[in-house]
């Protein structure tokens, strides 16, 4: 087995692969990560469902439907890749998710009830999601490198669309202007809060960036958020609230007052112990266990495919 | 008769436009609503793939409504009147796409599918050689989607009706959907305005919908090559066979001699809503609030367009 310090020194983009034979820490942090994200995918599509069906037009209605169908392929694609590091499989994942024992992205434990809040999604935590999806594609596990060429891919385009909803509610009605603008306000610091807490009181932050996980750190990401996403979201017509405080760096570049921003919350969120949050995962859960005979049918008919592959009925 | 010129919306008579109308209704309708309820499995199907594929079928799905309502854009009807402002009473799918799914019943989910696939599958058959270019024209790109979603309900209903649990709960919803079902291959009833007086008609003694004028000028003018009683015979003929192959009881099946399936569908057979005529489940009032619920909140006055012709 590779020791942990030549994970270290080897550790460069797309350096791992199932062929390597690697230490127990490394596989743990790299699952923790794939799974944190794939759980993400998932939720990220529980939330947004009902706005298919609440769409203001077919072509809306669309490209919606696809874009929830995309997220669900990101899970797949992503529990492959964390189940390929031989920690948990897919089934133990997806049920710690609906156990509430799975966590996933501080923005999804929120509730989205209308329709001015859909581009806060599917502008602004997509845009931040694309950041950081950009940069693993140079991650040291080359199954989850992989997997980010084509999340990124199709999640260009799903910004695009969110863009596009928000400009058309931004040069619509003035209540379309006013709702929207509301919702921003509420969703602004939770969309700050997608990059986690400053460097210094990240958890796994030194380990993850030692063997390669993770490209960049939290910081770097949300700065180089702000100075991309403050521009578009004044083309658009929206007023950055007062708080928390933004300030702006001589250079142009952005950066947040993070004492501006509820880390109670945050963290209550992180232990999957936020109310709206446990709703969703609740919620979710009694549609999983809805289908669960489903499940078992398949299972009893396929023994050894256990559900990875695709099968002839899915 | 002569077959009148589709090609020539400008030129047609009041009741060849009110045939081209009802028939586009009619297949817009059943795909627009039924991919509304594909989508409430999305996040919800039973497994990572079985989502994706059934995410893949709304989309179909919807794309042919679109397709569809898009035939009538050179009548001046845009996707306000044909989707956002129409009312609900004057939609006219067959109620068995708008009956919402229990929670977890896939089994319902891959028999609906399945029975609303044939039927299409018949009537796009029926469609290739439509007088209308505009119609004929579409039929080939759908056709494509459609054959994969009947294999992909077979699949299913066959893996389902092996287990006990499964079988159990295609019967009972067979018993449900069936009455449904059978109203896809019912007569419209022309839009309220038009002897509106009669679409509400409930006596036994005389067709509640009064559209069979139209429906015969659908099959006199061309636009379909095929009745409606011809197209429920062969449904009968490929749905009932299958049905029972699976061990499953066909209540009503309209089967009469020896293997001849004669298409006749009784006052009996038949739910209270059909749907053609107008007449929807409660449930298909709250599908449409819901659906139009973001258009009506933000006091939107156009449904928004992304692509300018529909693919």
């Amino acid at each position: 087995m590779m020791d942990l310090g030549t994970v270290k020194e080897r550790a460069g983009p797309r350096e791992f692969s199932p062929a390597d034979d690697l230490p127990r820490e490394y596989r743990e942090a790299a699952t923790r990560m794939i799974e944190f994200h794939a759980n993400s995918e998932i939720m990220g599509a529980y939330l947004e469902r009902p706005f298919i069906r609440q769409s203001p037009s077919i072509d809306r209605k669309l490209a919606f439907s696809a874009k929830v169908q995309d997220e669900i392929g990101h899970g797949q694609l992503l529990y492959r890749a964390a189940e390929s590091l031989g920690v948990k499989t897919r089934e133990e994942m997806l049920d710690d998710l609906a156990n509430g024992d799975g966590k996933f992205l501080n923005c999804f434990h929120y509730p989205l009830e209308s329709w001015v809040e859909v581009p806060m999604i599917s502008f602004f935590v997509d845009g931040a999601a694309m950041r950081r999806q950009a940069t693993l594609r140079r991650t040291s596990w080359e199954p989850y490198a992989h997997a980010m060429d084509k999340v990124c891919f199709e999640e260009g385009f799903h910004v695009k669309h969110g863009e596009d909803i928000l400009k058309e509610l931004m040069t619509g009605s003035r209540k379309e202007q006013q709702m929207t603008q509301e919702a921003f306000e509420e969703w602004w610091p939770r969309i700050i809060q997608f990059f986690g807490p400053t460097d210094d009181k990240s958890t796994h932050h030194d380990f993850a960036s030692s063997v390669g996980l993770k490209q960049q750190s939290n910081d770097d990401l949300r700065n180089a958020f702000l100075d991309q996403y403050i521009p578009k979201a004044r083309k658009y017509g929206l007023e950055i609230p007062d708080e928390p405080r933004i300030r702006e760096r001589d250079d142009g570049t952005y950066a947040v007052e993070e004492d501006d921003l509820d880390w109670d919350e945050f963290f209550t969120i992180a232990k999957n112990e936020y109310e709206p949050g446990l709703g969703q995962i609740n919620g979710r859960k009694h549609a999983q266990e809805a289908v669960d005979w489903v499940r078992e049918t398949i299972e009893r008919d396929t023994p050894a495919a256990s559900g990875h592959e695709p099968q002839a009925a899915d | 008769m002569t077959t009148p010129d589709f090609s020539d919306p400008e030129n047609l008579t009041a009741r060849e436009r009110q045939a081209l109308e009802c028939l586009i209704k009619r297949l817009a309708d059943d795909e627009f609503v039924l991919a509304e309820r594909y989508t409430e499995w999305q996040v919800r199907a039973p497994t990572l793939e079985s989502d994706l594929a059934l995410a893949n079928n709304a989309q179909d799905e919807l794309g042919h409504a679109r397709l569809w309502y898009d035939v009538l854009g050179d009548h001046g009807y845009t996707e306000r009147e044909l989707v956002y402002e129409r009312d609900p009473a004057e939609f006219r799918h067959s109620t068995i796409v708008e009956l919402p799914f229990e929670e977890g019943d896939w089994a319902d989910a891959v028999l609906r599918s399945y029975l609303c696939d044939v039927a299409e599958e018949l009537r796009l058959e029926a469609l290739e050689a439509s007088s209308s270019p505009k119609i004929a024209n579409r039929v080939a790109k759908i056709q494509q989607e459609e054959s994969y979603h009947r294999e992909h309900a077979q699949n299913w209903l066959e893996r389902l009706a092996e287990g006990e649990e499964g079988h159990e709960r295609l019967q009972a919803a067979l018993d449900r959907l069936f009455p449904h079902a059978l109203t896809i291959f019912e007569p419209c009833a022309p839009p309220h305005g038009e002897n509106a007086n009669k679409t509400n008609e409930t006596s036994d003694d005389e067709p509640r919908a009064t559209g069979s004028d139209v429906e015969a000028d659908i099959v006199d003018f061309g636009l379909r090559t095929a009745t409606l009683e011809e197209l429920g015979e062969e449904w009968l003929a490929i749905v009932v066979p299958y049905l029972e192959s699976l061990d499953l009881d066909v209540p009503e099946s309209g089967q009469t001699g020896d293997g001849e399936f004669e298409f006749e569908v009784t006052q009996e057979m038949l739910p209270d809503e059909r749907g053609r005529d107008g007449i929807h489940t409660d449930a298909w009032v709250d599908l449409y609030d819901d659906f139009t619920h973001t258009y009506r909140e933000l006091g939107r006055s156009e449904p928004t367009k992304i692509m300018e012709t529909p693919e």
